[in-house]
């Protein structure tokens, strides 16, 4: 071998081995290639075949090419006979191919009306993407023990091995939504509908995100699937359906909930809050952020991520302990929700001191003549940090 | 040593600057249409510099030019038409926009025709080679302005005699109008040898005649029951009752194409109001409607009696201790069609004391219950 063609081979199996190596990362949780739903597999099934194919062809390909620069490589020789067309050979180079999308393109169709089937839809869960974060609502469904709608935002609760329809839209500019593990992608877009079908195996926490651009946090926009089993979901869309019960008198979240309705619930829902009168508190995110919506958060603490699911609201250790659970503990271990122990302090602290700061947003009071005052995201409110214990406090009692 | 080509570059340089001088004095001093000029004037002066500096691309004076004896050009209507724009576009300056754009638009169709034509002219001694180039040149942007300007007319003048006649004239007219349209074509395809002044004349007269019946429908206003609708407010929906309107189309929009994106569709059937919901196969009397978002549900009337779907979207303040009902409403509609009905409701239901509804007035108790999450 000449050292040419020795350094050839050397780097092209270098970035093999970086590529193979790639490959084996263990810590991924939107690989498309570990589907754990039916739709997921569904598409797996026509990935994985034609990723075969079009591997073969590629190699063959590349090393068509490889061997053609080497082997007639401009040695100073003389110029070969030209010749022009090959009919035989042209029109086999084209018939091939056309066979082999052909071939691929029936197999594509099917998956498409297959992965398009809502016929048999169990249940039905609406996602409104808006900048920069995903609210779910649940439509009242009694024969799945939800009697009123539920509201939630960030981490998407489903029974497992239920066949389960998004109907997905957007507030404000298109969104895509998309949990790899468990369906393709579909795109939520303002003033429509977009269906899409999924549902999983097993209990676990699916990850995903945002995968439309949709401005400046698009990259924090994420988004969780979490699967219960059947019991489990019960016993969250129990909890779901109970409102916020105000604090014990004379205790700090008490005054936090006081700090909560004079700074909060214009732009937060928490249901069952009464205001000092005794009325209930509505909140009007409509006046004031202008996606029209802000996150409901009567059941903060079930939930163990915020702010589009960018940040824990678990500590490392008991992030860990959730997240990595076998499929049987998991559901117990998420139904207990943020305990005070497990508390992600610190950055639910930094988010309540500013915002923006933590993820961008458009919040600056000066800039918004584009929205008509209106915010796009949440705006740092400038508490103190008396007030934000208070809230802290307050914030907790929300399970 | 100024070429004619650039002669004429730094003459429209110089114009199209007093011209923004003028536009930006007495017109509109903001900086839109001045650098729209201004934008003009450079390019014009570019290409000035460059006819200058390549002395019109010339390789030998002589060539080309006509030899004598040659026949005389003929006359060009292209400077009257100039003429004309630059007036309009003085009359404009002083009084209205609309005047000296219209003068800026001959002026520069008539300067663009002009030239290409007196370039084409200068091209050769034949007189076919040189209408033929410039044809080449300007037919591409003639023939399509030319469609336009027509299509337009035929557009504006057939739909105003459509809005001034009533419903039967109407398709009698469109009827006669597409049958002669058929007939003469037909004549004209089957004997080419047709004389070409009694074409052109049918043309031209049938031209005139759409203009004409055009403006004197236009002069003659509405007919009378579309007045009438818009008097009584109708095309507003003002009210969301049992329809107290005679004039109104009974048929807008009998069908619609946007199913997909309907959260759920609301059926009056032998007087009973159902709904189903986008993605569920059951009927149900509740349906959920996104909070805080534009969404779209759709009316089905499959009964005798025409119908519409009125939408109890909670109250509002409208001043101190008042409060009012917001109401939104489809059109009435007959039998087997459709109606579309996109609204939005900002608030939870929990903050409205009265379930958000819908209901078809003169109804009496169906009312399909809208839950807001
Ligand atoms: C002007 C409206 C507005 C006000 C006022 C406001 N927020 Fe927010 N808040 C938002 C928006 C919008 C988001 C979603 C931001 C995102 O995820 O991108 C948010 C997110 C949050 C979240 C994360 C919720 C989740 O489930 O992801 C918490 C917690 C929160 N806000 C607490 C508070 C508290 C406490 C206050 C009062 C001190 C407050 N907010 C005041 C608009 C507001
Ligand atoms: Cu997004």
């Amino acid at each position: 071998m000449s050292t040419k063609i020795r350094r050839i081979v050397a780097g092209v199996s270098g970035l093999a081995a970086t590529a193979f190596l790639a490959g084996c990362a263990k810590d991924a949780p939107q690989d498309t290639w570990q589907p754990k739903g039916s739709n997921a597999k569904i598409i797996d099934d026509l990935q994985q075949p034609v990723f075969a194919i079009a591997g073969v062809i590629g190699v063959i390909v590349t090393c068509a090419v490889v061997y053609c620069i080497i082997k007639f490589r401009d040695r100073g020789q003389a110029m070969p006979e030209q010749t022009h067309g090959k009919p035989a050979l042209e029109i086999g180079m084209t018939i091939l191919p056309a066979l082999i999308l052909a071939g691929v393109g029936v197999f594509t169709f099917r998956t498409v009306f297959d992965l398009s089937k809502t016929s048999d839809t169990q249940m039905v869960v609406n996602v409104t993407g808006q900048q920069w974060w995903w609210e779910y609502d649940y439509p009242a469904q009694p024969e799945l023990g939800i009697t009123q709608p539920i509201i939630t935002s960030g981490q998407r609760i489903i029974p497992v091995g239920t066949k389960v329809l998004l109907r997905e839209t957007s507030r404000d500019v298109i969104h895509s939504y998309w949990i790899p593990a468990l369906n393709g992608k579909r795109d939520a877009v303002p003033g429509r509908v977009h269906t899409l079908r999924l549902d999983a195996d097993e209990p676990g926490i699916y990850a995903g995100q945002c995968t439309e651009f949709c401005g400046l946090s698009h990259a924090n926009m994420r988004m969780e699937t979490v699967a219960l089993s059947k019991e489990d979901f019960a016993a969250w869309v129990a909890n779901q359906l109970t409102n916020a019960k105000s604090p014990a008198e004379k205790t700090l979240a008490k005054e936090g909930e006081g700090v909560f309705l004079n700074q909060c619930v214009r732009c937060h829902q928490v249901n069952g809050l009464k205001k000092v009168d005794g009325t209930p508190a509505i909140a009007a995110p409509d006046e004031n952020v202008w996606a029209g919506a802000a996150p409901n958060l009567t059941h903060l603490m079930s939930r163990n991520t915020f702010a589009g699911a960018a940040f824990d609201l678990l500590s490392k250790k008991c992030r860990a302990d959730v997240w990595g659970a076998s499929s049987e503990t998991v559901g117990k271990k998420y139904l207990a929700g943020v305990g005070e122990e497990c508390l992600n302090q610190t950055d639910l602290r930094r988010w309540l001191r500013n915002a923006p700061a933590m993820k961008p947003m458009y919040a600056d009071p000066a800039k918004l003549t584009s929205t008509n005052g209106k915010y796009r995201g949440m705006p740092n409110l400038g508490l103190t940090e008396d007030d934000i214990d208070k809230l802290v406090a307050y914030l907790s009692t929300l399970k | 040593m100024f070429t004619p080509g650039s002669k004429l570059f730094l003459g429209l340089t110089g114009f199209v600057l007093a011209v923004s001088v003028i536009y930006v004095a007495l017109v509109d001093n903001s900086i839109g249409g001045a650098v729209a000029l201004l934008s003009v004037a450079t390019g014009t002066a570019l290409l000035a510099g460059l006819t200058l500096f390549n002395r019109d691309g010339e390789v030998a004076v002589g060539d080309v030019a006509a030899p004598a004896g040659a026949e005389p050009l003929t006359s060009s209507m292209w400077p009257l038409v100039a003429t004309v724009g630059f007036v309009g576009v003085v009359a404009g300056l002083l009084t209205h926009p609309i005047v000296f754009f219209l003068g800026l638009i001959a002026l520069l169709a008539s300067g663009t025709e002009w030239l290409i034509q007196s370039w084409s002219e200068g091209a050769s001694s034949d007189k076919t080679y040189n209408a033929s180039i410039r044809g080449r040149m300007l037919h591409p942007l003639e023939f399509p302005v030319l469609a336009l300007v027509g299509l337009g007319v035929i557009i504006v003048a057939f739909s105003r005699v459509m809005l001034a006649v009533s419903r039967d004239a109407g398709a009698i007219i469109f009827i006669v109008a597409g049958a002669a349209v058929l007939f003469v074509g037909s004549i004209f395809a089957l004997k080419p040898s047709l004389k070409k002044t009694l074409v052109v004349g049918i043309c031209v007269a049938s031209a005139v005649g759409v203009a004409a019946s055009g403006i004197a429908a236009a002069s003659n206003g509405l007919r009378a029951d579309l007045v009438e609708a818009k008097e009584e407010q109708h095309f507003s929906h003002k009210e969301c009752g049992e329809e107290v309107s005679e004039h109104f189309d009974h048929l807008a929009e009998g069908t619609i194409s946007l199913r997909s994106n309907a959260v759920a569709t609301i059926e009056l059937r032998d007087g009973k109001l159902t709904a189903r919901e986008l993605g569920v196969a059951k009927v149900t009397q509740t349906i959920t409607f996104p909070r805080s978002n534009s969404a779209t549900i759709i009316f089905r009337n499959k009964d005798e009696k025409e119908a519409r779907l009125t939408a109890f979207l909670g109250t509002k303040a409208v001043q101190d201790g008042v409060v009012e009902e917001v109401l939104d409403c489809t059109q009435m509609i007959g039998k087997d069609h459709e109606q579309a009905l996109t609204f939005k409701i900002a608030k939870s239901s929990r903050a409205s004391d009265k379930p958000y509804t819908l209901t078809v007035p003169g109804l009496e108790g169906q009312s399909i219950e809208i839950m807001v999450p």
